[in-house]
């Protein structure tokens, strides 16, 4: 009986942060890594079907999406380590389909850190420096600058494997940096962390990049740390770009129900469109909500669509009745869980539908009653009309 | 930790253990006691095969032998199974099942047989002498058995699957994203081997040149079949002591010396090993 919508409670609403400030807003802007139409196809299997993507020089863009939809795919196509069934990579200008791994020029990291554990920290920081022939003092000079940078000039003699993980990663985001590559490729760096060490170094990373000013290509399935962390968002499914957008446009402003799934908690009403009265209405099991107008204007009379209502727009016990910009219903409290700083309310309609309300804890709040019927209202103004996705129709029926 | 295995108590691993150490005691370390033992006891205390076999010029002279064969063996069975190991390490899986039992076969095949058909393949009248013949006319033919490279040849034929084995070992346990930061950071397929794969492989090196060198000094039948008269290596020289002097305790006494340079030997090794465990590793 969850079903009539899909739950997603995996975090927290996520931390908005104004937008990054853009970087080259006097020159034009220049595109670091160009990908168009990139295929890979495995013998039965397309791991990446004709995906198209631009990333400007200093931005930090992130791949987000579920286990299997191609992020790792993508990353290993564009540093090289793996071949493209068609398509072509331009990097920095130059197409680089077909130019071996080590010409690319390229810093990548790791999620296991893949620092090398017969050589010491240094002797590992100091690796692609050699690659690249320049003098000892040098070699010396920049590896213990990087080392401070990340701040574990201590370790230099040490073997990667007597660091903490945190340690590891930092020594290999050091070895990363640490002969200037114009573009950063990162597979899930943090995955294997912890989650305080996850924030810290998430925390850190963002620090390079903004100190650096290098180009970020990241890839996390961690819908919070790709919120928090990028400049652009690029959500895969299957294979493909979903959605791509700033963190705000993709969690504001969903175009699909996959992307309004994936990304925050959502409740997801689906129905058939009805025009009531001239106005366009969402008929689900036994309730009609309003919906956006103006949005349902591109929607036809009797199509399928689903309502999207994030759960902290969603406010409890309030009054007023149901109107062409306000939903209304009477709804049954499940159950209420404090989660901290916020409240969360489990609630049934009438017609059996859940919806999750949440609200902000405070001091000598009055929760309600487990069973008790309760209003609950939504600005249709902070609702969004989706079409309906037949793939997501197992989760909702 | 204990902690891993609650439900097996000390006693059950005790009972557990029980038939494979009253094997070991029966068959391995009676044997080896009872051969110490006669080394020293001739109806008394006494160091006379000690003593007989250290002033005997001959002695001198196989141990040389048997070092120079196995060394030479270890060093062209190394240079010849790392590439294979390299090689077959890089396969895809299926493939790679299909070498490894191309390279297991020698062992499947008795000692004797294998020696046999070396002697069919390398003899004066072998095949590879006859093609050599027609096309030279008759004029050359090169000696290949019943030599020292006879009885090398024969040895690698038996060492090798030990050396490529352990280091497939070590390059199999190798992270392949090691190989790939490496590659990514710039450095080209040469440097990459030089300073990720080889020192990674080090332990799968050491370990099978430990085996090859072990196994080579106690050698027998192949070089008693395949090796020519001037070839005599340690193991043979025992045969020789057991059955044509008859004189037991400098066999035992041979015996106990050689297991004794077998130890040494393999804790140098170890300890080189051990230098470099830090080394790859990948526990
Ligand atoms: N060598 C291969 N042969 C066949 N299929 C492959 C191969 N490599 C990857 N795939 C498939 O391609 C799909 C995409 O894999 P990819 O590693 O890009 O996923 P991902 O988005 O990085 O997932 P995750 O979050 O789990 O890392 C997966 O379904 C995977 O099984
Ligand atoms: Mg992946």
């Amino acid at each position: 009986m969850m079903d009539l919508m899909s739950q997603n409670t995996k975090g927290q609403s996520p931390a908005m942060t104004s937008p990054a400030p853009m970087r080259d807003t006097k020159e034009p802007a220049k595109m670091m890594i160009e990908v168009q139409n990139l295929t890979k196809q495995y013998s039965d299997f397309r791991a990446l079907d004709h995906v198209s993507l631009s990333v400007r020089k200093g931005e930090f863009v992130t791949l987000l999406g579920p286990s299997g939809s191609g992020k790792s795919t993508l990353l290993n196509l564009i540093s090289g380590m793996t071949a493209p069934t068609s398509g072509t990579i331009t990097i920095d200008g130059t197409d680089a389909t077909n130019m071996p791994t080590n010409k690319r020029g390229l810093g990548m990291v790791f999620q296991n850190y893949a620092l090398m554990p017969h050589m010491t920290v240094f002797q590992n920081i100091a690796f692609p420096l050699q690659v690249r022939k320049i003098s000892k003092e040098e070699i010396r000079r920049r590896v213990m600058d990087v080392l401070k940078l990340v701040q574990l000039e201590h370790v230099a003699d040490r073997r990667p494997r007597a660091l903490s993980g945190g340690q590891q990663q930092r020594i290999s985001l050091a070895r990363c940096i640490v002969y200037n590559p114009s573009i950063i490729l990162m597979d899930e760096p943090l995955g294997a962390l912890d989650k305080k060490l996850r924030e810290d170094m998430q925390l850190e990373i963002k620090r390079l990049h903004a100190e650096l000013g290098v180009t970020m290509l990241y890839v996390t399935h961690d819908q919070d740390e790709a919120l928090t962390m990028s400049d652009r968002i690029v959500l895969m499914r299957n294979g493909r770009i979903e959605q791509q957008g700033s963190p705000a446009a993709l969690y504001f402003e969903p175009e699909t129900v996959f992307s309004a799934d994936f990304i925050g908690s959502s409740n997801l009403f689906s129905g058939k469109l009805k025009t009531v009265d001239g106005s366009k209405a969402l008929q689900i099991d036994g309730a009609a909500l309003s919906v956006p107008q103006a949005q349902s204007a591109s929607f036809a009379d009797g199509s399928d669509a689903v309502l999207l209502v994030r759960p902290e727009n969603v406010r409890v016990g309030g009054q007023g009745a149901a109107s062409a910009e306000h939903n209304s219903i009477v709804a049954t409290v499940k159950d209420t869980l404090v989660l901290g700083g916020v409240v969360r309310h489990f609630l049934t309609l009438k017609g059996g539908v859940e919806v999750i309300a949440q609200d902000l804890n405070q001091p000598g709040m009055a929760l309600p009653s487990r069973g008790s019927e309760v209003q609950i209202t939504w600005r249709n103004e902070d609702a969004r009309l989706l079409p309906a996705d037949p793939s997501f129709s197992k989760k909702q029926v | 930790m204990s902690g891993d295995a609650p439900y097996l108590t000390s006693r059950a691993g005790i009972l557990l253990l029980a038939p494979l150490v009253i094997l070991l005691l029966l068959f391995f370390v009676y044997p080896l006691l009872f051969t110490l033992w006669n080394s020293v006891y001739e109806g008394g205390l006494t160091v006379r095969a000690y003593e007989e076999l250290f002033t005997s010029t001959l002695f001198y002279k196989v141990l040389r032998t048997t070092f120079v064969i196995s060394f030479t063996a270890t060093a062209v069975s190394l240079l010849l199974g790392y590439p294979v190991a390299l090689h077959i390490s890089r396969q895809p899986p299926g493939r790679r099942v299909i070498y490894l039992t191309l390279v297991m076969l020698p062992f499947w095949t008795s000692i004797l047989v294998k020696s046999f058909a070396l002697t069919v393949l390398l003899g004066y009248s072998g095949i590879i002498n006859q093609m050599l013949g027609s096309i030279s006319g008759g004029q050359l033919n090169i000696p290949m058995v019943f030599n020292r490279f006879g009885a090398i040849i024969g040895m690698i034929n038996y060492l090798l699957p030990f050396m490529i084995l352990s280091i497939l070992g070590s390059l199999l346990a190798q992270d392949p994203n090691l190989a790939r930061a490496a590659e990514v950071m710039g450095a080209g397929r040469f440097r990459i081997f030089r300073k990720v794969t080889l020192p990674l492989s080090m332990p799968g090196v050491m370990a099978g040149v430990i085996i090859n060198f072990t196994l080579s000094i106690g050698m027998y039948i192949t070089p008693a079949l395949l090796g020519g008269r001037q070839d005599m290596m340690i193991a043979n020289l025992i045969d020789f002591y057991t059955r044509q002097t008859l004189d037991w305790p400098v066999a035992s006494a041979i015996a106990v010396v050689l297991l004794a340079i077998s130890g040494i030997l393999v804790a140098i090794l170890g300890k080189v090993r051990g230098s470099q465990g830090t080394m790859g590793a990948a526990a």
